[in-house]
């Protein structure tokens, strides 16, 4: 009987754009699915049409906009936005597509993204730090951006994720020939092994640090000790390390939470079409 | 101006240029400053350490 | 030419551009040319 899959979460997080998690009882088509469609196929809101009314900085249009396209703007998870592409309005902006963000600013000033002024409180920018332009005294920039739903696999801007990424969990193994050299201690750079006893073994808690590059295996056979290493690295085949890491636009949560139900939308369409042939 | 974001990985790192700068102009250890603003990555700590800002020189001309 | 569409660089008037590219108030000789009215519509890629 197959497994059923699980998570298990990584206890703290390191920030709350970032989180770490195992996925156990799976397998490597489904855990690199599942990656693809939290990078590409996750929506969340750009800016993507600008209106420049006035601008007089050092900057040209062309560049203000492209740095109002890549700030990340706060996308709920259960707004009521459609992308345009669905949307009634023939891809010219209604309200059901569309968020207006407007920004004047005069100098001397650094314009933030704390300038930009949304029409709908829920779709901000996710940070309001952001430096945009830098205006000297009577310097002036009046832009009108507009900003749609779409998905990664358009633009990166559209991504939700800065790092998606995930490995098998390692196994490593230390067989009885090592003579705790301690050569693989010092070489490993990820610090995970320790002597003790007179043997290398793996600190405690430390196990899902490694890369798997396996220094310490080629260490271990320059040390003399034979035509095989005494320790072994091998990942353990249905159990994946995540690293999943947001830009503010779309919470984590909301991200894994998407990227499973849209892999479910595309199953459930595929078996539709499969009924449909028989 | 410093770019909104990594070019390599997209994370935003133009809200910690100002913090970044200050504090190196203060003469503190660059490795120290970069690994407090979380900047893990090697490719988000090159934006910063690699930006050369000109703005103040364009600025006359609009 | 449809009115001064140049700005002098140097006492910031308002300049026609005939034969010469000569402020005719100072005698500067970089002009820019000044943005027009016209609202841009650019995408943010």
């Amino acid at each position: 009987m197959e497994k059923i899959p699980s998570l298990q979460f990584e206890k703290e997080p390191i920030d709350k754009n970032s989180v770490r998690f195992i996925l156990s009882n799976s397998r490597s088509a489904f855990a690199n699915a599942w990656r693809r469609a939290m990078i590409s196929e996750v929506p969340s809101f750009a800016i993507e049409d600008v209106r420049v009314y006035d601008n007089t900085s050092p900057l040209f249009d062309e560049i203000l906009a492209h740095r109002l396209g890549l700030i990340p703007l706060t996308t709920g998870g259960d707004n009521n936005y459609l992308s345009r592409a669905e949307c009634s309005c023939n891809n010219e902006g209604c309200e059901k597509c569309t968020v207006t963000l407007t920004m004047s600013v005069e100098g001397p000033l650094l314009a933030c993204s704390k300038n930009l002024i949304s029409h709908d409180p829920d779709v901000q920018p996710a940070d309001p730090d952001i430096p945009i332009i830098k205006l000297a005294s009577d310097q002036k920039v009046v832009v009108e951006a507009r900003a749609i739903l779409d998905y990664g696999k358009r633009h990166t801007k559209w991504q939700p994720t800065t790092v998606c990424g995930y490995k098998n969990y390692p196994s490593i193994s230390i067989d009885a020939r090592c003579d705790g050299c301690g050569q693989c201690v010092e070489e490993c750079p990820c610090g995970i092994l320790e002597i003790s006893k007179r043997k290398v073994r793996v600190i405690e808690d430390k196990l899902d640090k490694c890369a798997l590059c396996r220094l310490c295996e080629k260490i271990c056979m320059n040390s003399g000790i034979g035509d095989m290493p005494a320790i072994h690295i091998s990942t353990e085949e249905d159990r994946f390390i995540f690293n999943v890491e947001g830009c503010g636009s779309v919470s984590t949560e909301e991200i894994m939470k998407q990227g499973l139900m849209f892999l479910k939308r595309e199953a459930d369409s595929l078996s539709n079409e499969i009924r449909a042939l028989l | 101006m410093i770019p909104v974001r990594c070019f390599t990985c997209g994370k935003v790192v133009s809200t910690k240029y100002e913090e970044y700068k200050a504090r190196r102009d203060e003469g503190e250890d660059l490795k120290a400053v970069l690994d407090d603003l979380g900047l893990e990555r090697y490719c988000c700590r090159r934006m910063l350490l690699t930006h050369k800002e000109i703005i103040d020189e364009l600025t006359p001309y609009q | 030419m449809a009115g001064s569409s140049y700005k002098c660089a140097r006492c910031k008037q308002k300049v026609e551009i005939d034969v010469n590219v000569r402020c005719p108030f100072c005698g500067h000789r970089i002009l820019f040319k000044e943005r027009g009215a016209a609202i841009k519509e650019i995408k943010a890629r």
